[in-house]
């Protein structure tokens, strides 16, 4: 019963459809309401292919949500912990900022909040917060967590949890992302990820990603 | 037994004004480093130049820095409480005390390292046994612990003698031997037996758990391929060894000349001809692990060491780590027996500026690179609050050395004559 029932959420992301407009790095920013320094989402430009066959393409990179998640493995508290649904979670109450985990991380996906904030530039930005794994924080604070602890992209936990898609997938003008469930194998990941076209990053270093991209 | 008696009336050394000026230096840089620390509290590490692409700095460097110091100098103590090299029985218990001071040290800058410096108690509380880190902080105390009570047996008969002294260090001594002043032989043997029995379980704790263990929370990192080598946790525990040495003879020659005592050039040399061979180990290890980190040809590994051979980390490569930190310190220690006591001091300080630099250039280089391409560099440089407060830190680290040696009976007495005659 428990295994039909089960979700685990993987993202799809088309190379080929991706067109670089970092509309989906500016939707996590307003999404989650990062501070400076924090983007759960940036979009890479890389090469591809060898000389003379080179394409440039545009590599967004959320967190890869590890099945393997190598920033789990070392965190000293278990604040960084992977859930049943396959998301990769940072308990911000129980974490001590010792950024073991950003060292570790084999795709540059985690950030520390220094305390920054946009309020100089952003009347009231304090003043609203996302509850990020549900939890509501109220108002933004010097040195109140989350700040002086690690973050990084949970695939908009709290919009799943209403039903809805993560931000970035929901509004790719490119219609470059898909969401789902991988372990049902009608839904649209599950079918895209069996394509020849579907590659992970740093395959060689066994953290298995899921987050899935079409070359 | 009687020779228990034969030794300086007092145990240790005078208090006198040697030291005042000493006092007066560590005090002020004290107190500068307070109030950088005082910033970093208020400020949280916003004050410091780290960021996300580079998350480690300066206060990871003298972490594990000090921590090889701390680990050095026990194992270095173990030659004598274990081995019985007595020809070292001098140091015995001021090595114990260095490494003690170093490992406080150490703890302290990790502690300012943390993110959240509320929870640092989380660190014991809660665990994860897939993490180095959490088995580290662990080993840690049970070092602290293990050095602490060592220290105790060491001293104890010293301490039972001077708690007559109508002194603080008398007093000192009265206060910490309260219901342990027995001297008997049979007393004694057992002090003896206990640190035998402390040392053996000490060894592998510092060389696995404290300081091969610090070695190995690099290694494990697959994400960083320059420090996600097997050789790297022996690399740390040589290092250890190498700067250890050195620290003490350092401390050593300093705290003897300000006190006016006569230097004990056998011992000095002895401990030279240690470094150098711990140097040279040291030396061919950093030779393996450079060539066959760059004939793999990896992109990140050869990033790295090409900033460290040929980039931003190239002058203090050549001129610290290779050129004042191992070349120089060869040649003189090399010049064995006719080393003067102050060539042996210039020596040991450049080794110890030599292995700073390889803490360095462990911690940074490797974290200034993306970890994908079109992810930004890294361009970390070191605030002043972290340097004020490293050095504020080492300060205490030297006021707590200076202190102890001058209210603790560290010194070598009759009682380390009588296990020298016994081994
Ligand atoms: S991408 Fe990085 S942060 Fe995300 S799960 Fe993998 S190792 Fe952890
Ligand atoms: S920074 Fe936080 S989440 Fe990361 S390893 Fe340390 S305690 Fe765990």
């Amino acid at each position: 019963m428990k295994d039909n029932d089960q979700v685990h959420w993987a993202m799809v992301i088309d190379l080929q459809k991706c067109v670089g407009c970092d509309t989906c790095t500016v939707s996590c920013k307003a999404e989650n309401r990062t501070p400076p320094g924090v983007t759960y989402n940036v979009v890479t430009e890389v090469e591809m292919g060898a000389f003379p066959h080179i394409t440039r393409v545009n590599q967004p990179r959320p967190c890869m949500q590890c099945d393997n998640p190598p920033c789990a493995q070392v965190c000293p508290v278990k604040a960084t912990y992977k859930m049943e649904n396959g998301i990769v979670a940072v308990d911000a109450d129980r974490c001590i900022g010792c950024r073991y985990c950003m060292v570790s991380c084999p795709y540059g996906a985690r950030y520390f909040d220094f305390g920054q904030d946009y309020g100089q530039e952003m009347a009231g930005y304090n003043h609203l917060t996302t509850p990020e794994y549900g939890v509501n924080r109220g108002i933004r604070k010097k040195g109140k967590t989350p700040a002086g602890t690690v973050r990084k992209c949970h695939f908009c936990l709290h919009r799943l949890q209403r039903g809805e898609e993560p931000a970035c997938v929901e509004i790719c003008p490119g219609d470059a992302r898909y969401f789902g469930n991988l372990t049902d194998p009608a839904s649209v990941v599950a079918r895209l990820a069996a394509s020849i076209r579907a590659m992970v990053l740093k395959e060689e270093l066994g953290t298995h990603p899921r987050v899935i991209y079409l070359k | 037994m009687s020779v228990a008696k034969t030794g300086p009336g007092s145990p240790g050394i005078t208090l006198g004004s040697d030291f005042r000026s000493t006092y007066a230096t560590l005090l002020i840089l004290m107190a500068a480093g307070a109030y950088a620390i005082g910033a970093r509290v208020l400020g949280g590490l916003n004050v410091t130049g780290l960021t996300s692409i580079t998350p480690w700095g300066v206060w990871v460097v003298f972490y594990i820095f000090f921590v090889g110091l701390s680990a050095g100098a026990f194992l270095l103590s173990t030659l004598i409480y274990v081995f019985g090299m007595h020809r070292f029985e001098k140091i015995g218990k001021e090595a114990l005390l260095v490494s003690l001071i170093s490992m406080v040290v150490a703890l302290c800058f990790i502690l300012l390292d943390l993110g959240r410096m509320d929870r640092f108690i989380y660190a014991l509380w809660f665990g994860n046994a897939t993490s180095v880190l959490a088995w580290e902080v662990r080993f840690y105390m049970l070092y602290i612990l293990l050095l602490a009570v060592e220290l105790f047996y060491a001293m104890r008969p010293d301490l039972v003698r001077l708690r007559g002294e109508a002194s603080l260090r008398g007093r000192l001594a009265a206060a910490l031997t309260r219901n342990r002043d027995n001297l008997s032989p049979a007393a004694l043997e057992r002090d003896h037996r206990v640190m035998r029995v402390l040392g053996a379980l000490g060894i592998p704790l510092a060389i696995l758990g404290v300081h091969g263990g610090t070695g190995t929370l690099f290694a494990v990192v697959k994400a960083q391929p320059y420090w996600n080598s097997a050789l790297f946790p022996v690399l740390f525990v040589v290092s250890a060894l190498v700067s250890g040495t050195a620290l003490l003879m350092v401390l050593h020659i300093f705290r003897c000349r300000r006190q006016g005592r006569k230097l004990d050039l056998d011992l000095l040399r002895g401990m030279g001809a240690l470094l150098l061979g711990f140097l040279a180990l040291d030396l061919m290890l950093e030779f393996y692990e450079y060539l066959i980190g760059a004939y793999r040809l990896e992109a990140a590994e050869w990033a790295t060491l090409t900033s460290i051979f040929a980039g931003r980390y190239a002058w203090s490569f050549w001129l610290i780590q290779i050129g004042l930190g191992a070349i120089i310190p060869v040649i003189i220690l090399a010049r064995g027996s006719r080393n003067s006591a102050g060539n042996l001091f210039l020596a040991a300080l450049l080794v110890l500026a030599g292995i700073m630099a390889v803490r360095f250039h462990i911690v940074l280089p490797p974290l200034a690179l993306p970890q994908l391409p079109g992810l930004p560099w890294g361009h970390y440089g070191p605030t002043w609050v972290e340097w004020v407060s490293s050095l504020g830190l080492m300060a205490m680290g030297m006021l707590l050395y200076v202190a102890g040696t001058n209210f603790l009976p560290v010194d070598g007495t009759a009682e380390d004559e009588r296990s020298g005659n016994n081994g």
